[in-house]
């Protein structure tokens, strides 16, 4: 490493001299971290774990009508029982919760105990309040799992109140108007966790134990809170702009949110969650006839389910009295499906159950006027916005439960009649030309005393329909994997993908003559044989993503491997590409797919030096790949000098990148990396204190020499375990960042040689440290009093332990001072720079001193020193080095995954039924 | 006339990109299943160790099945054939169409070397039995002999040329693949590949809809339709 001596200049770190003179008023004006400690409570702010509960979650297997609690409530309400005093005051509000009559009254329902006031605190400013049906619900879950230190009583009280609401649920005789779980067959949309079946969402999250992420597909990222340090204008197309706009890259695929819960920022969680549920008011769920959308003829019962006719009969055949549901329904259910119960049918059964459009007059039948639809009880028939309608079905009676089924995905409806499916029905609901309207569920009576009683799914549906709405998902997800892989698509450029044919085949003409960069051409209009040949060539570009992904994330053998097996699978099919031009199939197109195949095993932007880019060894992205893994595992074991060393030497370019964004992170990490050995040289001093007083206490006891003798000789020997601990903490260290992972290739690799560093450990005084980056200008204080420290324990190790304790005592001031200089020389140039996300940042890694152990405390302090933060520090380093290299910031396999989750999240939210059950998460990720 | 389409921008698309929820495990595991489905058993032994991933998946598998397509790939129906049954006897014994294809294949490859006894044979022998059991087999055996008769032509049709095409033996290799996957109670296709053909079916559904930056996998870029 002779770079590093040369490069240290650029770390400002104040001089030895100064740092022995300044030693007193400097203990005296800030706090040593173990006088505070015991003052501190544990974390002023939350802790955000809450993610912990969402994989199993999501995947709770809904029983019908919600008859049976969530799993993961019930265990955790008996243990509230059974382990905390029970909190009985909210029982019987929670109940009386349940019985308001109106919907939107509901809304207003009071979250039991602070809830609001929490969620109020905890949320960013500026929120639309409660308008997020979804919100309250992802606080309701925080509360649970990240109440503070001694207020037990409060997660009790939030988990006593889901057990009475599963309670309520098991119990049939139990009132339960609109109150109830997402239906258990809307599982099956991508978008479920958008659904809103409840007037009161956060008792359906309670009752649901649903994750406390969004949606699976959808779940809101969480990272918003950090603002860009570095305001950068993200010019278009710029690689993974969308990463960049904050800086702890936490929420995307470089933490592992599967394995630990990450540390999840702040209030943004919420906030963003806010925005982007509130462009889309439309998730909410049916839950009741509206009181306000009916003819004045019908009256809704208490419970908002049951409709009745009052009063005079409607003569003429064009008089009726329909009512609406509370809310439309939302295509993004995929299916969307409500039963009513006849139960009467009066003495002519004019009846009509369907749906219809928001603006559709009251006064007719639904399926008589335009935009409504309706299948009547008098003829069986099915009618579709005319007067006429169509026969469909058997007439139905009192007694019968009719169900209506919307289709979204085929723009078709169905009804079922006493669990028996009646067939498609309607054909183009929504005309193709059409702007989306809303539908309502309707239902329209024409004589006195005729009454209907609707489930919207707060009970079971007679009609199987879950098991009909996974058949139909199934069918759409068969007829999406029918789709070809059209490479064309994915990677042409803008003008090709403009739907006009003519340009579009001029564009290919072009296009011909610039395939030589890498892009591989889709044969159009092949017959099955070109299709095979088109899959197979849609699987090179396919290895250039894996093999760019091992690359970015530093799999370097599973990328050398893989690489090596490329090659030789890219001889076998290069014969078998020539045959296919002779055979005329992508004539012309022969040269650009050899280069390809050359080139596919580089990363694009790779150099490409031809054939020989195949042997790895030779490879510079496998060059650069080392020193890049090298400076990463540098990071995850705290060593950032030699991180920057490395940096310096083989990736100057990301130090500079983006305005210093990571140099000046670096500095800020070096400052918490000393002030963290400092803390531990800290706690090793006060270790010796007790021993020593131990041992003058008990030679006072003894009073003999053997018994001092042996007392000092158990100290030695606890000093020496002491000191040897340092391996262990070593282990331990190894092993977090194996639970880490981002760069897990720190064995067996022959690595440049900062990565030896890496491996010492971060916060222990006794072990060797690197020298300094910045020895020339820095205290020489540091390492040359952390060797004389060694020396002297050595040394010591025979003699008194008072010796130690003075020596330990020296070594952890000199520490702590060179923490505290080079934080000042940091702070002092930065001063001027005015950036918010300096300041901030500057701000909060100074924090770092106020505490005794900020490795091991808990909120904000361990989300700056912990591991988690050298992960993602260590994360964002290497994105830099990419970026600077002119890669995307994350692999473009990531990119692919978010884009089609995005697609599809997109379409589902703009009315296309079917997209709701190409579920990403579902068909890929789990198991 | 349909609706205008929306235009997505590109901040709030961004946004919506971060909001899928995607993970590096997530993401280590679709990898994984790439290598160990597409056959880079050596990338798949090191990738578990290296990211921690356990698989179910025996690797060896992996490797005798890249040696069947490799021999199918090469036009060594009979190594392939052996080397099937090695791995699993139920596979061929339990599919006669795949049977049948390799056959078939096997036919091919005689013709295309030129051995015309051997293949008329051949297809006596093995093949025009079988054509009996399915008018499919009959009609895929005449076409395949159909090649003797444009031996030295360049004039084939199409459907008949296309069989001594390397695609035919790709397809070939290809089903052969997916039953051994099938018959180790694995995908018969890449999550990966399935993954690029949602994105191609939502892609061209939500370009009808709305104008939204689209991905170039070339580079990992953006870009916009009429930038």
């Amino acid at each position: 490493m002779s770079g590093r001596h040369s490069r240290s200049a650029s770390i400002p770190i104040p001089s030895a001299g100064s740092a022995t003179a300044r030693t007193m008023s400097l203990e005296n004006a800030i706090p040593i971290p173990s006088l505070l400690s015991s003052r501190l409570p544990a974390t002023p702010a939350p802790a955000r774990r809450d993610r912990d509960t969402s994989p199993d979650d999501r995947r709770l297997p809904y029983t019908p009508g919600g008859a049976v609690p969530p799993r993961r409530i019930v265990p955790r309400s008996f243990s509230a029982g059974t382990g905390a005093a029970p909190v009985p005051t909210f029982e019987p509000r929670i109940i009386r919760a349940t019985t308001t009559t109106n919907p939107r009254d509901a809304a207003c329902i009071p979250l039991p105990l602070g809830t609001s006031s929490s969620a109020a605190s905890v949320s960013g400013a500026g929120l639309p309040g409660s308008t997020s049906p979804v919100r309250p619900r992802r606080m309701s879950a925080n509360m649970r799992s990240t109440t503070l230190p001694g207020s037990s009583a409060l997660s009790t009280s939030a988990q006593h109140r889901s057990a009475s609401y599963a309670h309520t649920a098991h119990t049939p005789s139990a009132p339960q108007p609109h109150g109830f779980p997402r239906p258990a067959y809307l599982e099956y949309s991508a978008l479920r966790d958008l659904l809103q079946s409840d007037a009161t969402p956060s008792a359906s999250a309670s009752r649901h134990g649903l994750s406390p992420s969004l949606a699976p597909s959808l779940s809101l990222s969480t990272t918003t809170t950090h603002p860009s340090y570095f305001g950068r204008a993200t010019s278009s197309p710029s690689p993974y702009p969308y990463l960049r706009r904050e800086l702890t890259p936490v929420a995307d695929s470089d933490e592992e949110s599967n394995a630990s819960p990450p540390p999840v920022p702040p209030p943004g969680a919420s906030s963003s969650m806010a925005s982007a549920l509130a462009e889309y008011p439309a998730l909410r769920l049916p839950t009741r006839w509206s009181e306000q959308d009916r003819h004045p003829s019908l009256t809704v019962s208490a419970d908002g389910r049951d409709l009745t006719f009052f009063g005079q009969s409607c003569a003429g055949d064009r008089d009726s009295a329909a009512a609406r549901a509370n809310y439309p329904m939302p295509p993004a259910c995929g299916i969307y499906y409500y039963e009513v119960e006849i139960l009467h049918r009066g003495s002519k059964g004019h009846i009509s159950i369907g749906f219809s459009a928001g603006d559709v007059r009251l006064s007719r039948l639904p399926g008589w006027e335009k935009q409504s639809w309706g299948y009547h009880a008098d003829d069986g028939c099915a009618f579709q916005g005319q007067k006429d309608g169509s026969s469909y079905g058997p007439t139905f009676d009192s007694g019968d439960v009719i169900g209506c089924g919307i289709d979204f995905s085929q723009n078709r409806a169905f009804y079922t009649k006493n669990g028996a499916f009646l067939g498609m029905v309607f054909d183009s609901i929504f005309p193709a030309a059409a702007t989306p309207f809303e539908l309502f569920p309707a239902i329209g009576l024409r004589h006195n005393a005729e009454s209907v009683r609707a489930n919207f799914g707060a009970a079971p549906f007679r009609y199987a329909i879950a098991d009909h709405v996974r058949a139909q998902r199934d069918k759409v997800w068969v007829e999406v994997m029918r789709r070809p892989v059209d490479w064309g698509i994915l990677s042409a450029r803008d003008a090709e993908r403009e739907s006009g044919e003519q340009r579009e085949r001029e564009e290919h003409a072009d296009a011909e003559g610039e395939a030589g960069a890498g892009m591989v051409r889709s044969g159009l209009g092949l017959g099955s044989a070109g299709n095979v040949l088109e899959e197979e060539e849609a699987k090179a570009p396919l290895r250039k993503l894996v093999l760019a992904y091992l690359a970015h994330h530093g799999y370097a053998r599973t990328a050398r491997a893989f690489q090596a097996r490329c090659a030789q699978t890219g001889s076998v099919l290069v014969p078998g590409r020539a045959l296919a031009t002779v055979e005329g199939a992508g004539a012309g197109a022969a040269g650009e797919e050899m280069d390809t195949d050359e080139g596919e095993f580089v990363p694009s932007s790779e150099p490409v030096p031809g054939p020989s880019s195949a042997k790895a060894d030779a490879d510079p992205f496998t060059a650069d790949l080392e020193t890049r893994i090298a400076v990463v595992n540098a990071l995850l074991a705290g060593d950032v000098d030699a991180a920057l060393t490395s940096l310096q030497t083989h990736h100057p370019a990301a130090l500079e990148w983006d305005g210093g964004r990571v140099l000046f992170k670096l500095r800020c990490r070096r400052f918490v990396e000393l002030v963290l050995q400092a803390g531990e040289a800290l706690r090793k001093v006060r270790e010796v204190e007790r021993e020593l007083k131990a041992a003058s206490e008990a030679r006072a006891a003894t009073d003999g020499g053997t018994g001092e003798h042996m007392m000092n000789g158990a100290a030695e020997a606890d000093e020496a375990a002491m000191l040897d601990g340092e391996d262990g903490v070593q282990d331990e260290m190894d092993a977090d960042l194996d639970m880490v992972g981002a760069m897990d290739i720190d064995d067996n690799i022959s690595t440049p040689e900062p990565i030896s560093h890496s491996h010492s450990a971060p916060h222990s005084s006794s072990t060797s440290q690197p020298p300094l980056v910045a020895s020339s200008s820095a205290p020489s204080a540091i390492p040359s009093s952390d060797t004389d420290a060694s020396a002297q324990l050595d040394v010591s190790s025979a003699g008194p332990s008072s010796s130690v304790h003075a020596t330990l005592s020296a070594h952890a001031k000199s520490l702590l001072h060179s923490a505290l200089e080079y934080g000042q020389a940091l702070e002092a140039e930065y001063k001027a720079d005015t950036r918010p996300g300096v300041r901030t940042h500057l701000r909060r890694t100074f924090g770092v001193v106020a505490y005794e152990d900020p490795e091991r405390a808990s909120g904000e302090v361990a989300l700056v020193a912990g591991q988690g933060a050298r992960a993602a520090l260590a994360a964002e380093v290497n994105q830099t080095i990419l970026e600077s290299q002119g890669l995307p910031a994350h692999p473009a396999l990531e990119t692919l995954f978010r884009q089609a989750g995005a697609c599809v999240a997109q379409l589902g939210l703009m009315g296309v039924g079917k997209a709701v059950f190409a579920d990403v998460r579902r068909e890929f990720l789990e198991e | 006339m349909p609706p205008p389409k929306v235009t997505i921008l590109q901040e709030e698309w961004e946004r919506r990109l971060h909001e899928v929820h995607v993970s590096k495990q997530d993401l280590n595991r679709l990898v994984m299943d790439y290598l160990v489905i597409e056959g880079y058993k050596s990338a798949a032994e090191e990738f578990s160790q290296e990211a921690g991933i356990n698989s179910s998946v025996d690797f060896d598998s992996i490797e005798s099945r890249m040696n069947i397509r490799e021999a199918l790939q090469r036009g060594d129906v009979s190594d392939a054939i052996t080397k099937v049954n090695d791995l699993n006897p139920e596979i061929l014994d339990t599919n006669p169409a795949l049977y049948f294809r390799l056959q078939q294949q096997k036919l091919i490859e005689y013709i295309r070397q030129g051995r015309i006894e051997e293949a008329l044979q051949f297809a006596q022998e093995e093949l025009a039995p079988r054509g009996e059991e399915s008018p499919e087999f009959l009609s895929e055996l005449e076409k395949t002999m159909a090649l003797l008769a444009f031996e030295s032509s360049p004039q084939a049709p199409p459907t008949i040329s296309e069989l001594l095409s390397p695609a035919q033996r790709m397809r070939t290799a290809g089903e052969v693949n997916a039953a051994i996957l099938e018959s180790l109670s694995q995908g018969k296709e890449a999550k990966l590949v399935s993954l690029l053909r949602l994105l191609c079916w939502g892609e061209s559904l939500l370009e009808e809809r709305a104008e939204f930056p689209k991905l170039d996998l070339n580079d990992g870029t953006f870009s916009r339709e009429g930038k």
